[in-house]
């Protein structure tokens, strides 16, 4: 018995799965094959994920003496033989959903990823993990084919339903032939040349994946290894202050190396000086308006974002930047003494001063502005916001040393050197983050980390300290508002920044 | 309007023999024309908004025919249309998405059903049920029931719903009753083809006049006609419904070629499901041949009880599917079997799940079951459990390999959307206000109650946001906020929201949404819409409607002015002044703006004119990856990357090609005093000679202040 030949297509709205399904019913057609589908846009078409289903009789109408099939207007478990993905996760959904069968099911999906609401907003790296997907996929199809579809698009000037079309046809699992896909795209009478590029594109990496094999994507990040982070970190130093500042650097994270070796135990990847060189790097280069400008008047960016806007050779572009520093960046630029003596002024601190800007960077006044304050790069160790970082540097690095200097508590330092990952970010984002830590550095030094007791104890205490940390790191990160990590310390939740408002009652109601 | 149709207008054109091929809407619109039709209405709502759409586009073969249509004002509107078959013999049909819009329209349709027609009247339901529904998850069946309407769910194939339109017609006519017929939403949107017939000009239209207008108490509602009427449906109504569906075969048998013992009865519009399972239990060929018998219900309300007893004569078991709750069809055969004193089981509910779609798994695990408990003679019931067991067992081996679910990706706000800006404004002023209360609404604003907003905390109808503010608002020791689109704003909310808070003198706070179109259903026109075309010829205004109901205290401010935005909010929070206050946050659906500006644009760069395309960008090595811009604006091109630098481990933020330059991130960034590492780019295509000239002079002097020193990135 000849089945109908089912294929499910999982997009995001505007991707043009409508469209492809309008190709699939068009090649159909051609070929005189009785044809089906079926979509649930409605809303979700409004940037959600969306499916479409196209079942395919591969027999012509005129040898079926006039006998209809009954198509079926959803997707079944394990009914699938096309199963086409725009994205990874979607690709990996049609799997969950049940409908790829390791004997029936041909994958033919996109590696790359269009990231969900909940992956994007998160304050730290909230990224679904792509491997557990491609895994998944490999399993539960008969075969796969899978590659960046939106890389090919992008190249050949055209919407990604294009590639996926062409990567359907090369593999061979359509009924259909090219020459009718090819017809079917030109009957649709639009970006008809992009289209048939994209298509022909898809047709031949489908090809040539089915040959290889090696579909592997761009796989996790490793995580570097030590001398490379230091490597990164000494350049970052000198990059943004100078080699004297990279030198700095090196010493404190030699110094650290050294201790940890010295714990013993900890393998010789020496983690915790990995992740303390990592983030002390970062965190000494902290981003103040010095930063911002040196970054934004580098000879290399206007070409970076020329490119990245796809600007002609011929078109002009204007340049805006959306600056607005606030009374404290202005203050952090001024010496400490200073700076303490104007934010003692309460008339100035009354209320915000943030004065938005908006900086021409293509004008020749905008940009010598911003040079200005690049120049103010040779002063920078002597403003106040030099001196407020480095103290809070050298408690975290205090506190990770005397961690790794106790017996057993290598894992807690690790965790210590790790939340050096919560001061980031500025304005506002910057001052949560210090909070945050100096909350965490607080309830270490409130432990008793010097028991006598016995060997037991002390390996209880330090898992649980380190669990501590790693959960108030977690918190911290977890919601803006610092509620969740007064949780994990046990402390009172924080004040709302909550200012009653005048109420006017309802005349009727007083 | 979401796009033009006109090719779908052309196929509404075809003639006897033709073969029409299209969606599923399309071919219920095209039945309409060939039932000779007098007046068409509705009101907008997905799956159904295709025919108003297609409609809206082919007044001059509506004209043509004599046809009157109009995009109603709201269900009710479109519901009370269909008085015109009350008196005189005119058919009429509309439409809209069922539950809400039957709510809606439930006045006019009680009132109806009751005087009854004598022109036939269709009532088209777009049932949005399971899968995808953006809806409250109900049932049209009760409405059918508890009205005395007839309710058919037809096979979702092209021929079986264009053959249901054109026999609801006759049955309302047969019956003097209106029928709604209702669609699933894949049927709706299913593509496929039927035989046309030519197109019927009604015998009174536009283009032949009715001409005496008639009365006749009997079909007022009002005592004693009322009780009169109540009495018609059951003595004359009814036993005419129950033979004309009979003598017309409405429904549908198919005989089971492998047993007797067992079978199904199936609601209509799951008869391709059902099928799909039992071909996949090797129960059924790819033709519909099935080896267990079938009872189709084409007409779900009223069920022919002697149809019923034929069919489950003689066997032990029979199976009910019916989708949704209460099982009223399962109910029904039980008590139509018992009083007749047929001893078939039933089964239904107590083999398949109580609520929700019943999509191909439920089928096959459903009917596994009931093949499991009946053990029927012919069956190949080992084969069959095989095959079910395979099959559903997949979902569990992917959760176990995919460890946990993969990222949702709810629907939300459209690349550039002029609403999204008004949330990150909310957001912003309960940053200093605290947590406010915001009574949400109908329309694409409700995404505003998903991440990364969360604001609404109710939803209580199309239109119906102030209204449903006015119980919690007296008892809140803050002011309230209210949210109303103005689709709803037009469609009812005017009415029950702001006249009636100026009436109770509500002192609250009242955000319109103005983009112009009823956006979330596709774009259509209101009353305010800037374009003119099916709706009048002069746009209305909201604020002058607001003003001529004595609102003082409206203030209009664009939509993506967020600071501007929150200012106005907090001033409408904490003024002094009583009474309610409204802000317009005016700014045009960018789905339709780029629809209207794209071919524009796209011909100015043809013949070389001056083109401004605005983008924004993110600088990577200033972003630290804190995410706090996506958390405020939440725009799909606002996305993440990989982090390019060796140390960070966090994606940075980073907007993708899609952007349409609508300038929130900007505006949000300085509004919440973000990072600095948005910029905006205008890139002007065929720039004038002065402008190349002053760039070029500009790229001279900022090459040499540019900073030389450049941070590899390779490790």
């Amino acid at each position: 018995m000849i089945k109908p030949i089912t294929i499910l297509v999982a997009a995001l709205g505007g991707e043009g799965g409508g469209v492809l399904a309008d190709w699939l019913i068009g090649a159909a057609d051609a070929h005189d094959f009785p044809v089906q589908s079926t979509s649930i846009p409605g809303v979700a078409q409004r940037t959600g994920a969306t499916t479409y289903y196209i079942e395919i009789y591969p027999v012509p109408r005129s040898e079926l003496g006039g006998r209809k099939p009954v198509f079926s207007l959803t997707p079944n478990p394990g009914d699938i033989d096309v199963a086409v993905a725009s994205e990874l996760v979607e690709a990996a959904r049609i799997v969950q959903g049940g409908f790829s069968h390791p004997r029936r099911t041909a994958m033919i999906g996109s590696t790359h990823r269009e990231y969900a609401v909940s992956e994007k907003m998160a304050m730290a790296d909230g990224r679904y993990q792509p491997q557990k997907a491609l895994d998944a996929l490999r399993a539960m199809a008969r075969s796969c084919v899978l590659f960046d579809m939106r890389e090919v698009a992008w190249r050949n000037g055209t919407v990604i339903n294009t590639v996926m079309f062409g990567a359907m046809a090369g593999t061979g699992v359509l009924p259909v032939s090219r020459a009718s896909c090819e017809a079917a795209i030109r009957a649709s009478g639009k970006a008809v040349d992009a289209s048939l590029k994209g298509f022909a594109a898809g047709y031949s990496m489908a090809k040539e994946r089915q040959l290889s094999l090696a579909d592997g994507p761009g796989a996790g990040i490793l995580p570097a290894a030590l001398h490379d982070v230091i490597r990164a970190g000494a350049e970052l130093t000198t990059d943004y202050q100078d080699e004297r500042y990279a030198q700095e650097y090196r010493t404190i994270v030699e110094s650290l190396r050294h201790l940890e070796l010295d714990a013993g135990g900890g393998p010789a990847e020496c983690p915790v000086t990995r992740e303390a060189a990592r983030f002390l790097a970062l965190w000494m280069s902290y981003e103040d308006v010095i930063r911002v400008a040196d970054l934004k008047t580098r000879s290399t960016r206007l070409e970076r974002i020329r490119k990245e806007v796809s600007a002609g050779s011929e078109d002009v572009i204007k340049l805006t930047e959306f600056l607005k520093p606030g009374l404290d960046e202005m203050l952090s630029v001024l010496p400490p003494k200073l700076a303490y003596w104007v934010a003692r002024r309460k008339v100035l601190t009354h209320k915000s001063l943030n004065a938005g800007l908006y900086i021409r960077t293509d004008t020749v006044s905008g940009f010598m502005v911003l040079c200005a304050l690049r120049s103010l790069r040779r002063l920078r160790r002597h403003t106040s916001r030099f001196r407020n970082e480095h103290d809070l540097i050298v408690r975290w690095l205090d506190a990770i040393r005397r961690l790794l200097a106790t017996r057993n508590l290598s894992q807690a330092a690790y965790e210590l050197a790790l939340s050096g990952n919560l001061v980031k970010g500025y304005g506002q984002t910057h001052a949560r983050g210090r909070k945050n830590l100096q909350a965490i550095l607080a309830d270490i030094d409130g432990q008793n980390l010097n028991l006598t007791d016995g060997l037991a104890a002390r390996i209880k205490l330090a898992g649980r300290l380190a669990e501590r940390i790693k959960l108030a790191r977690e918190a911290a990160l977890a919601d803006p508002e610092g509620h969740e990590l007064a949780q994990a310390l046990g402390l009172p939740a924080p004040e709302p920044a909550f200012k009653p408002i005048k109420f006017v009652r309802n005349k009727r109601a007083a | 309007m979401e796009r033009s149709f006109q090719a779908e207008v052309r196929s509404l054109s075809l003639g006897k023999g033709e073969v029409f091929r299209g969606e599923g809407i399309l071919a219920v619109t095209k039945a309409l024309l060939q039932s000779g039709v007098s007046y068409i209405g509705g009101y907008q709502g997905a799956p159904v908004s295709h025919l108003i759409d297609v409609l809206g586009d082919a007044r001059d073969m509506l004209d043509e025919l004599g046809i009157y249509f109009e995009n109603s004002a709201s269900e009710a509107g479109a519901a009370a249309m269909l008085g015109a078959s009350i008196n005189h013999p005119v058919r009429g049909a509309v439409t809209w998405k069922s539950t809400v819009g039957t709510n809606v329209a439930s006045d006019a349709l009680s009132n109806l059903a009751s005087a009854g027609v004598i022109g036939g009247a269709v009532v088209v339901l777009g049932e949005d049920y399971g899968e995808g529904s953006s809806i409250i998850q109900e049932r049209t069946h009760a409405f059918a029931m508890k009205s005395q309407m007839w309710l058919l769910d037809p096979r979702p194939n092209l021929t079986s719903i264009v053959d249901a339109v054109e026999q609801s017609f006759e049955l309302s006519e047969a019956t003097n009753t209106p029928v709604m017929l209702q669609l699933r939403i894949r049927a709706c949107h299913v593509h496929g083809e039927f035989i046309c017939k030519d197109n019927r000009a009604p015998a009174i239209s536009r283009k032949h006049l009715i001409e005496d207008a008639k009365f006749d108490y009997g079909k007022i509602c009002l005592p004693p006609s009322t009780y009169a009427h109540e009495k018609q449906k059951i003595e004359q109504r009814w036993p005419a419904a129950l033979s004309f569906i009979r003598e017309h075969r409405l429904n549908e048998t198919f005989e089971g070629s492998s047993t007797q013992s067992v079978g199904v009865i199936l609601q209509g519009g799951l008869y391709n499901g059902v099928l799909r399972a039992l071909q996949q239990l090797g129960l059924a060929d790819a033709f519909g041949d099935s080896r267990l018998p079938l009872q189709v219900l084409n007409v779900v309300y009223p069920l022919v009880p002697d149809e019923i007893v034929a069919f489950c004569k003689g066997k032990t078991d029979v199976l009910i599917v019916e989708e949704g709750q209460p099982n009223y069809i399962e109910d029904a055969i039980e008590s139509i079997l018992r009083k007749n004193n047929v001893l078939a089981r039933v089964f239904g509910k107590s083999v398949l799940p109580m609520a929700g779609e019943y999509t191909g798994e439920v089928l096959l695990r459903g009917i596994t079951r009931f093949l499991e408990t009946t053990k029927p003679e012919g069956v190949d019931l080992q084969h069959a459990t095989d095959v079910s067991s395979d099959l559903t067992g997949l979902k569990n081996t992917a959760a176990d390999l995919l460890d946990g679910a993969v990222p949702n990706r709810p629907p939300g706000f459209c690349v550039g959307c002029p609403e999204r800006p008004v949330f990150s404004a909310v957001k912003l002023v309960q940053r200093k206000l605290g947590q406010i209360h915001v009574s949400a609404d109908i329309g694409c604003h409700t995404f505003g109650t998903l991440p990364p907003f969360n604001i609404g905390s109710t939803v209580l109808g199309y239109g119906l946001g102030l209204a449903s503010s006015s119980g919690i608002a007296p008892l809140m020791n803050s002011r309230v906020v209210s949210i109303m689109g103005d689709g709803g704003f037009w469609h009812n909310g005017f009415t029950s929201g702001v006249i009636n808070a100026i009436h109770n003198k509500h002192d609250s706070v009242l955000l319109i949404m103005k983009n112009g179109y009823t956006s979330a259903t596709g774009t259509q026109n209101i009353p305010s819409s800037i374009k003119t075309g099916e709706t009048a010829p002069l746009p209305l205004d909201i604020s002058r409607a607001l003003r001529s109901v004595g609102v003082d205290w409206v203030k209009t401010v664009t939509s993506y002015k967020v600071s501007q935005m929150a200012d106005a909010l907090t001033d409408a929070m904490t003024t002094g002044k009583p009474g309610l206050k409204v802000i317009i946050a005016d700014g045009e659906c960018q789905l339709e703006r780029q629809r209207r500006i794209k071919p524009v644009n796209a011909k100015r760069l043809k013949q070389g004119k001056r083109v401004v395309r605005t983008r924004f960008g993110i600088d990577d090595d200033v972003c630290t990856g804190d995410h706090s811009c996506i958390r405020l604006s939440g725009c799909p091109s606002l996305t993440i990357k990989p982090n390019p630098s060796a140390l960070r481990t966090d994606p940075v933020a980073t907007v993708n090609q899609n952007c349409v330059g609508c300038g929130l991130c900007g505006e949000v960034s300085h509004a919440a005093v973000l990072c600095p590492s948005f910029y905006k780019v205008d890139v002007i295509q065929n720039p004038t000679l002065g402008e190349r000239m002053l760039a070029r002079i500009r790229a001279f002097v900022i090459d040499r202040l540019a900073g030389s020193r450049s941070l590899s990135r390779a490790v």
